[in-house]
């Protein structure tokens, strides 16, 4: 008898606890860090809510004026409360990729952010890939040809090179050979090592297909000519906004969409620097990708973050946000504030949804205030096996240039 | 009796190697113990996996690689720059110490070595800077010797060339030859120069039978350190050059930051294991002259 | 006799002091005359430094840093003071194994230090920043090391320990009342050194993936030049002052006691 009513009441446990187990929304038990998409992370508002608790978010080698990541920054921070922490922003995407295989926990980045030149060691054969696959709401709006099908990683912005320099030059550069003109002796110079910086990467190919290399992007011994004759006038120098700022640098290739970064950053040390495309040929490089670590430490973050920058929306600003905006629920705060694309497009870069948004008309002015000369031959982008084979050109000959 | 006695033997051994141990070592253990954790074991894990392959395999390929260009230009430029860098502060920093040590007062001589401790110690970004501020194309003395007709950068002077950085590098290479060889001068007691000229030799005589011998290996040993020094500098020539100028330390920095080809994996650590044994040819000797001349300093 | 050596003492010194002085101050104030520069209003002004102290992280940085200094100099002192006076005392056989290990952090280059670090200490080690002030302690060893082990030789330590112990010190008494103050050059120019060193540490702290004072700097160099400059101004010339005031108000190696 007494068996009886222990087997009742178990049962009746037993059901109750399914109950409540069915009855529990499905938030309660979210993985953040397994979460492939913003479904699986229990909804926007739920992503928000776990990001502000966070309160965190960790990016690694992207500086404040590069693609105007600075205004993107400062939107992310007031609206959601998190402080973004940079990693060395002045490395490269080499760096990251080394920072993920080595660095402690505590000092993993949530999201990164690099060249077409590294992309390839997120995915070592044979071992885990570094990255955690993750598709952002929009994630049809992004090229096939430009993402990993299963979210590992995806193509963000891109830019053409632009040729920077300083307005004290006895004349105006105009191509990539004009650069081993005599008078620009000892002045000319790159942003970094082009075996590791994607930017400098870049710059050798955009000096290769001005020099007549523009018909094999894969091929880039005539860039490493060209930097080869200017350094044996000269020391080549380092294009950072540093030296640009001093003067010690005058001449180089650039990303266009940093040239909102740098110009203003020289004005106030009292220098003129202006960007101009070259007049025979531009190059058109293959995307920076964003991919979330998988040693991400604030996962909700490192994915409202790839929300964010891939977010479409004409909204409003860091600055035109107000209190009121602040208290909104999560999605709704959300969909009031102005998408990361736009703020690559602002910038002079193209963002990688360009094309869907277009369509919408929801793609705001690029703040750059140079063209594409009519006379010049737009070249690339160039394919990752392009990229990889020429980077070996460069490993082995650059060190001793 | 015989028994007890070998057996009393044994254990007063034993003691005899603990209090032994605790006269000799243990007061040393605290610094031996941070020194061996904290530098000796990451030295030797370097030096263990620089004989690793990418797959963790026994090699010297590493190193095979580390002596063929680029590297070599690396390791010659580097010990170049050490040498050359030592070479000018050698000698205006012993004079400038035997001045100061030995006209100057207690208090001047005290401001001097704070200074020359803060001094010794920039580098890197904040140095760039001066100079750039300084010598650079907009620099404040660039500008004035162009006024005065001597236009620097009509060549190919840069601080970022080799010449560049020896006028850098002696910024911090000047302090730490005083901060070396003051002892060495402090030590050069004034009863020794009275005595000599009580003797009946002259100041000259003084100097070349006297003071050169004796302060000679102290100045060859500061040399030695200025070397080492100027060898292994990394952050202000990576302030100023852009992987242009081969410089060894540079180029582990960059194995750092750049994957060569995924194929050597451990070319980085390779390199930094020639560097240390460069250092040590500098530093040993160093050492050994040290001691000798720690006799006749000593009071 | 000594009227005519007085006055043959003095022109090399001055010369001396004259000639340093102007090697190591142009390029501060050149570097000064830079960052009072306004090129946008024209003109100089004191814009940049004001911008840098009302940056919201420069004290945040500037005190980490210093409180890492503070810290690798208390290491230094209470690992090297007993150490070393212990080892001029006892004539210990390992004294020269000691002082040979001293200069071993001088045979290293930073950056080989760096990657050792990197690829050799425990997570629970690199996850805290407390890592940094021993290793700061390590490379300023040969400096520190030489100039207390000069300062030791240079005083009576067997004589003036006897007396302290004979007196009825404790070895921390002799040590801190007795000895420290007898060594007191020594003592500070080591302080300078270490706190220098640590102060302005670049290379290690950077691969080690920490964020301080130096690193900071180059950060925010990139948007603002000048105010990068004014900032490491501050921080040259900031130490350099304090060390060089304290050195100077310290009094002279007074023997006459407490009494």
């Amino acid at each position: 008898m007494r068996a009886k009513r222990l087997v009742a009441a178990a049962t009746a446990a037993v059901l109750a606890a399914g109950i409540v187990a069915i009855a529990t929304p499905a938030t309660a038990a979210v993985n953040i860090c397994q979460a492939k998409n913003v479904k699986e992370a229990g909804g926007l508002d739920n992503l928000i809510k776990l990001a502000k608790k966070e309160g965190k978010l960790a990016l690694i080698t992207t500086p404040r004026d590069w693609a105007n990541y600075g205004a993107a920054f400062d939107a992310y921070e007031k609206a959601f409360g998190v402080k973004i922490t940079v990693d060395n922003p002045d490395g490269s995407s080499q760096y990251e990729i080394d920072t993920m295989k080595t660095a402690p926990k505590s000092k993993q980045p949530d999201s990164i952010d690099i060249g077409p030149l590294v992309v390839a060691q997120l995915t070592p054969p044979g071992s885990k890939p570094l990255s955690s696959p993750y598709q952002v709401i929009n994630w049809n709006d992004i090229p096939n040809a430009a993402k990993d099908s299963t979210g590992l990683w995806y193509g963000n912005y891109g830019g053409k090179l632009a040729i920077v320099y300083n307005t004290t030059l006895p004349s105006v550069p105009t191509k990539a050979a004009d650069f081993t003109k005599p008078e620009y002796k000892g002045f000319v110079g790159i942003t970094g090592d082009p075996t590791s910086s994607n930017q400098a990467f870049m710059s050798v190919l955009a000096a290769s297909i001005g020099n007549g290399g523009e018909k094999n992007l894969s091929d880039v011994t005539k860039g490493l000519a060209l930097f080869k004759a200017v350094k044996a006038q000269a020391p080549l120098v380092k294009v950072n906004g540093t030296n640009l700022a001093t003067g010690t640098a005058k001449l180089g290739f650039m990303w266009d969409f940093n040239a909102l970064g740098i110009i203003p950053a020289a004005k106030a040390a009292g220098l003129d620097l202006k960007f101009a495309y070259p007049t025979d040929y531009v190059l058109q490089a293959p995307p920076y990708i964003n991919a979330i670590n998988i040693k991400s430490p604030n996962c909700a973050n490192a994915r409202l973050w790839q929300e964010f920058v891939y977010s479409q929306n004409k909204g409003k600003t860091a600055a035109d946000l107000t209190d009121a905006d602040l208290k909104l629920s999560g999605s709704k705060l959300f969909a009031l504030m102005q998408g990361g694309q736009n703020y690559f497009q602002q910038s002079g870069a193209d963002p990688i949804m360009s094309a869907a948004m277009t369509k919408k008309k929801i793609l705001v002015p690029s703040l750059l205030d140079f063209k594409v000369p009519s006379t010049a031959k737009v070249v690339g982008p160039a394919t990752i096996a392009d990229v990889l084979t020429a980077r070996e050109q460069i490993i082995s000959s650059w060190a001793s240039l | 009796m015989t028994s007890q006695v070998i057996e009393g033997g044994a254990p007063s051994r034993g003691r005899a190697f603990l209090t032994s141990f605790i006269k000799n070592i243990l007061p040393a253990v605290p610094l031996l113990l941070i020194v061996g954790f904290f530098f000796l074991f990451p030295i030797a894990r370097l030096i263990y996996v620089s004989f690793l392959s990418n797959d963790n395999t026994f090699t010297i390929d590493n190193f095979k690689t580390a002596v063929q260009e680029p590297y070599r230009t690396g390791f010659i430029n580097s010990i170049k720059i050490g040498l050359f860098s030592a070479a000018i502060a050698a000698f205006p920093g012993a004079l400038a110490a035997y001045f100061i040590d030995t006209r100057g007062s207690s208090k001047l001589r005290r401001t001097i070595a704070v200074m020359s401790g803060v001094l010794a110690n920039t580098g890197g970004v904040p140095l760039a800077f001066m100079f750039y501020a300084a010598l650079g194309i907009q620099g404040y003395l660039t500008k004035f010797l162009k006024y005065l007709g001597w236009d620097l950068y009509s060549g190919t002077f840069s601080l970022g060339s080799f010449i560049g950085l020896l006028i850098v590098y002696l910024y911090f290479q000047l302090p730490l030859m005083v901060i070396v060889f003051s002892p060495a001068i402090v030590s050069l007691r004034r009863e020794w120069s009275e005595a000599a000229r009580n003797l009946g030799a002259n100041q000259v005589n003084y100097w070349i039978r006297i003071g050169i011998p004796l302060l000679f290996p102290s100045f060859i040993a500061s040399f030695l350190l200025l070397f080492a020094s100027g060898f292994s500098a990394y952050a202000t020539a990576n302030a100023l050059t852009v992987g242009n100028l081969p410089l060894t330390p540079l180029q582990i920095g960059g194995l750092l930051d750049g994957n060569v080809s995924a194929a050597q994996l451990n070319l980085g650590k390779a390199l930094g294991v020639v560097m240390i044994v460069i250092s040590a040819c500098a530093v040993i000797p160093y050492l050994a002259i040290q001691r000798r001349s720690a006799k006749w300093q000593k009071r | 006799m000594a009227k005519a050596l007085r006055a043959k003492f003095q022109p090399p010194l001055v010369i001396t002091l004259l000639i340093l002085g102007l090697f190591v101050f142009l390029p501060m104030m050149s570097a000064f005359e830079y960052s009072i520069r306004t090129p946008l209003t024209g003109g100089y002004g004191w814009t940049h430094y004001i911008w840098a102290v009302t940056e919201d992280d420069f004290f945040h940085y500037i005190l980490r840093s210093m409180w890492l200094a503070g810290v690798t100099v208390l290491i230094t002192l209470f690992v090297l003071v007993p150490t070393l006076t212990w080892l001029h005392l006892s004539n210990s056989k390992v004294r020269g194994l000691i002082d040979g290990l001293s200069l071993l952090p001088l045979v290293i280059p930073v950056v080989a230090f760096a990657v050792g670090a990197q690829i050799s200490f425990p997570e629970f080690v690199q996850n805290t920043v407390l890592e940094l002030p021993f290793l700061y302690f390590v490379l300023a060893l040969p400096y520190a090391y030489r100039s207390l082990d000069i300062g030791l030789n240079s005083i009576p330590l067997k004589t003036i320990t006897e007396a302290a112990r004979s007196a009825g010190a404790n070895w921390w008494r002799t040590i801190t009342a007795v000895i420290v103050p007898v060594i007191r050059g020594s003592v500070m120019a080591t302080i300078a050194l270490t706190f220098a060193l640590s102060l302005g540490e670049y290379t290690l702290t950077v691969l080690l993936h920490w964020d301080t004072f130096p690193t900071w700097v180059t950060n925010v160099a990139q948007d603002n030049i000048l105010g990068a400059i004014a900032i490491s101004m501050m921080s040259l010339i900031i130490p350099f002052l304090i060390l060089t005031v304290i050195t100077l108000f310290v009094p002279e190696r007074s023997t006459q006691g407490r009494k």
